[in-house]
């Protein structure tokens, strides 16, 4: 059985206009969409800013409502929960956000921080949660003797950690990792990113990988999702993907991907252009009338792309 | 490896809260930076103490007894600042206003303090429908002439006592804190921190009180010095218009509403300028170290 | 730009309505009523006669019928009779309107007339000597009640200076219309406007001094400067542009101020305007009439705080799309 499948989700965000400040229209900000998650897996959600993958990260864990569709977490749809039912699944799935300063509470110091789950979920004494805190600190590379510290005591990738090893503290099941090393210098991320790999065999954890950058996914991600304005455009293994892309907005974003080689810069020059060409000719192909993306369609067994 | 785990837990405490001064250690700091703050902060703590411990030097009792034989007397040494229309020391009821001023002062805005936080708070945590409501609720409140309306419910409350008075002035003094606060909470709300402590499953409450007031603390102080000094104001002014304090309470404005006729103005200042210049003197010292305090509380504007 | 005039105004209703309950229900629970004084002490009248003309006055209707005659009498105008000077409110009131208007239109001159030059000045040249004067002023200002510095200008100009009259609003034997006349009345004003504008500066000072000093370092200041815009035209043409258009929006709060300043002011003064008769009806329990000026208070800072938003709202069009 998959960890989480999401069915059909949608969220769209009303508009108000006129004198009565009525519903006009509808924000399309999720619009209709499906994947699986496997045990162990990291699944990656790719796409430009704005197109969704954030909302529908958030809407798993529950900071966004959502409009239609399910989300089955181990079969039971997370969806329709009340907000106790909900509660009782906040062990199992956890985050990691984007941006290391804003998430950690300036206020607190780390123990106070990454004690935060385990205070709202199992009671333990103080000596308890003093040796569970350390032992997360220890384990996401950081020293023991830092727990008093603050956040601003630390660099971006520190911070980083230190948010990791909050989301850890409850053993989850589901990490949604949110653009977790974009914050970060360059330098670090691969750190941060080789860690997260070895913490996700160590402690079996299935990571939902929401980013931008098609570099970093490869790296990490057994399948990907790419999305575009709140739909699916193509979903199949990383190597699908990067080796076959089939819909032309993936071929695009994989065209973008800067070129380290000078002397193959042309050769990728013409490719662009070639893909250009065919987005001009084959748009009905992709799109329909009113620009929406078509459903998604099988071409293998575990690759789809929206095409008609 | 295991021997760093095993550590001196206090000493690691310590060392820690050094390189992390509380906030009252930072307003301290800019207060010591800020001569017209720093002298503020003594003169002010001259006039409290002396008001606070006048008890141990003052007969209160001999003080509140009329005697026929000692009207209007102008300052001399025996009464420092002369004596009222029923003879009585106006240097003693100085101190015991001042005391009953600053005490009401106080928990004004106390109390308008913990009602605004509560109600910013929450309208700016839940935001939505919930703030919309209470946003139009606080509006409305807002145009409301605050000044009459104390007047007359100080004159219509059955039962008026010294309690009541400190209600119904806390009662109009919250308004500009909720929204004040409101605007904040709104800010901290889409930072990440309070949506991490919701994906961990902390409830609103724990999430408001504990999460978000530490990052508002600051606003919180800075806006309470500030806004204690208008509230003495207020307080004294009801008072010196007849609808503050009940009789037989004392306040600066008892003393300075002996000001209402040309003679007392012109000829028995004594009764009436040291109040006046009082509340003066400590508005302003309020205000100084209020500004320090609103500096300290703004790293980029810290004089220290 | 229409639609949110009228949207604004719309709100403004149920905020009246609002008030005028509140109002009501405070109106009920002082006490006496319209009969209150008509026949004190007048041994001619039974209880039992009281008790008809109450039933036929309405006075023990049910209090939605009450409030509903109460309000429609308001808005005609009516406000009841007065029982201590025996005369309907409405009439009370006329004289006094005058007064109260004049007084808050020249402490409304007088504030923006010191606070835009002396913002402008502080903001400008930050720091310098003059800006440190309009700070130290300006915290004066902001602590300073305005009783005690009423009193205090009544202390040094009218009794130790002699300079200014500080009763009443005109001396007394002096016949209306003639030019002596309106000397007094201005000579009488001078005092009571000056002691509740001086000290209300600061919101605008404040505000100003602020706002040009964040507008000093943005972009289009920089833009301005490097492309060789004489630093006076800068202020002139950029920043306070700016700067100044926000000021209308205090307006609301300045009427706020000034009508809690006018009952200090008025009666410390001795005034004859709306803020004396409103601590004179209190003092003499005078009821109908502190129910009336409430109701037109609250009333004249509802309107005004919607003027307020209107005017921002057509000086910035940011403020439109909310």
């Amino acid at each position: 059985m998959s960890l989480l499948k999401v069915n059909d989700l949608k969220i769209y965000y009303p508009i108000r206009g006129g004198f009565f400040r009525r519903v006009v229209d509808h924000v399309r900000a999720v619009d209709g969409i499906s994947f699986e998650l496997q045990p162990g897996e990291t699944y990656g959600l790719v796409g430009e800013s704005g197109c969704g993958k954030t909302t529908s990260g958030r809407a798993i864990i529950g900071l966004n409502n959502v409009t239609s569709g399910e989300m089955l977490f181990e079969g039971k749809d997370l969806a329709k929960m009340g907000r106790m039912e909900r509660r009782k699944h906040t062990k199992d799935i956890q985050m990691i956000f984007q941006d290391p300063y804003s998430s950690l509470n300036g206020r607190k110091n780390v123990l106070n921080i990454i004690a935060e789950p385990l205070r709202n979920f199992e009671r333990l004494s103080p000596k308890e949660e003093l040796l569970r805190v350390q032992e997360l600190v220890a384990r996401v590379g950081l020293n023991p003797e830092s727990i008093y510290k603050y956040p601003h005591q630390f660099s971006g990738g520190q911070r980083q950690r230190i948010g990791i090893a909050r989301a850890l503290a409850l053993k989850p099941k589901l990490i949604i990792a949110d653009e977790p090393v974009s914050a970060l210098d360059v330098s670090v991320q691969a750190q941060v990113l080789n860690f997260m790999q070895e913490i996700q065999e160590d402690f079996g954890l299935t990571y939902l990988f929401i980013s931008h950058d098609l570099g970093i996914i490869q790296h990490m991600c057994d399948r990907i999702g790419i999305m575009y304005r709140g739909r699916f455009v193509e979903e199949g293994t990383a190597s699908e993907i990067y080796n076959n892309p089939m819909h032309v907005y993936t071929k695009r974003l994989i065209a973008a991907i800067p070129e380290m080689d000078p002397e193959k810069r042309f050769e990728k020059m013409h490719l662009r252009q070639s893909i250009n060409q065919e987005y001009q000719n084959d748009y009905n192909n992709y799109f329909d009338k009113d620009g929406r993306m078509f459903d998604l369609k099988k071409i293998s067994e575990s690759h789809s792309v929206a095409m008609q | 490896m295991k021997e760093t785990v095993v550590l001196d837990e206090k000493q690691l405490i310590a060392q820690e809260k050094a390189n992390n001064p509380s906030l009252l250690k930072t307003i301290w700091r800019e207060i010591i930076h800020d001569k017209m703050a720093l002298g503020s902060l003594i003169l002010l703590a001259i006039i409290l103490i002396t008001a606070y411990s006048s008890p141990l030097f003052i007969d209160e009792v001999a003080n509140k007894r009329v005697n026929f034989f000692n009207v209007w007397k102008a300052p001399s040494a025996e009464h420092w600042l002369g004596t009222d229309d029923g003879g009585r020391d106006v240097f003693g009821q100085l101190m015991l206003g001042t005391r009953n001023s600053f005490t009401i002062g106080i928990c004004v805005t106390v109390l308008a303090g913990l009602f605004g936080l509560t109600y910013g708070l929450i309208s700016g945590f839940y935001g939505g429908k919930i703030d919309n409501i209470m946003m139009r609720i606080l509006d409305f409140l807002m145009v409301l002439p605050s000044l009459m309306f104390i007047i007359v419910f100080v004159t219509i409350v059955p039962n008026y006592t010294v309690f009541t008075f400190i209600l119904i002035m806390g009662a109009f003094a919250w308004f500009g804190k909720a929204r004040l606060i409101r605007a904040r909470a709104m800010q901290e709300r889409e930072l990440d921190y309070i949506n991490a402590s919701r994906t961990m499953g902390t409830p609103s409450l724990k999430i408001m009180f504990f999460e978000m007031f530490p990052n508002l603390s600051s606003l919180v102080i800075v806006n309470m010095t500030l806004t204690l000094a208008s509230n003495i104001g207020l307080e004294t002014g009801l008072t010196f218009l007849g609808f503050g304090l009940p009789t037989g309470t004392a306040s600066l404005g008892t003393l300075i509403s002996y000001a209402r006729t040309p003679d007392i103005v012109q000829n028995k200042w004594w009764v009436w300028l040291p109040a006046a210049l009082l509340i003066l003197v400590m508005m302003l010292c309020i205000n100084y170290v209020g500004q320090a305090v609103k500096r300290a509380s703004d790293a980029r504007q810290r004089l220290a | 730009m229409l639609q949110f005039i009228l949207r604004r105004t719309l709100i403004m209703i149920p905020q009246i309505i609002l008030v005028s309950i509140i109002v009501f229900m405070l109106a009920k629970a002082m006490p006496g009523d319209a009969l209150t004084g008509a026949f004190q002490g007048n041994p001619d009248v039974s209880q039992e006669q009281i008790q008809q003309i109450r039933e036929k006055l309405g006075l023990n209707d049910p209090w939605y019928q009450q409030y509903g005659r109460w309000l429609a009498n308001a808005v005609q105008g009516d406000f009841g009779q007065s029982y201590v000077h025996k005369q309907p409110v409405t009439h009370l009131l006329a004289g006094k309107v005058e007064n109260t208007l004049l007084l808050s239109f020249f402490t409304l001159i007088v504030i923006y007339i010191i606070a835009i030059p002396l913002g402008i000045i502080a903001g400008r040249w930050t720091d310098s000597w003059a800006d440190k004067v309009i700070v130290t002023y300006n915290y004066i200002g902001f602590a300073t009640p305005v009783f005690v510095f009423a009193l205090l200008m009544i202390y040094f100009f009218s009794f130790v200076l002699g300079w200014l009259p500080y009763g009443s609003s005109v001396d007394i034997k002096i016949e209306v219309g003639t030019w002596d006349y309106f000397v007094s009345r201005a000579r009488h004003l001078i005092l009571p406007v000056l002691s509740g504008s001086l000290i209300a500066t600061y919101v605008t000072i404040q505000y100003l001094r602020n706002d040009i000093i964040d507008q000093k370092l943005k972009d289009y200041v920089k833009t301005a400067r490097a492309k060789g815009v004489p630093e006076g035209k800068v202020y002139t043409r950029h920043i306070l542009r700016n700067s100044l258009l926000p000021i209308a929006a205090f307006l609301g709060l300045e009427i706020t101020g000034l009508i809690g300043g006018s009952i200090f002011i008025e009666s410390i003064f001795s005034y004859p305007g709306l803020g004396y008769l409103f601590i004179q009806s209190i003092q003499t329990r005078d009821f109908t009439v502190v129910t009336a000026l409430v109701l037109i208070s609250s009333t004249a800072v509802i309107v005004g705080t919607m003027l307020s938003d209107i005017i921002l709202s057509i000086v910035d069009p940011r403020i439109r799309i909310e």
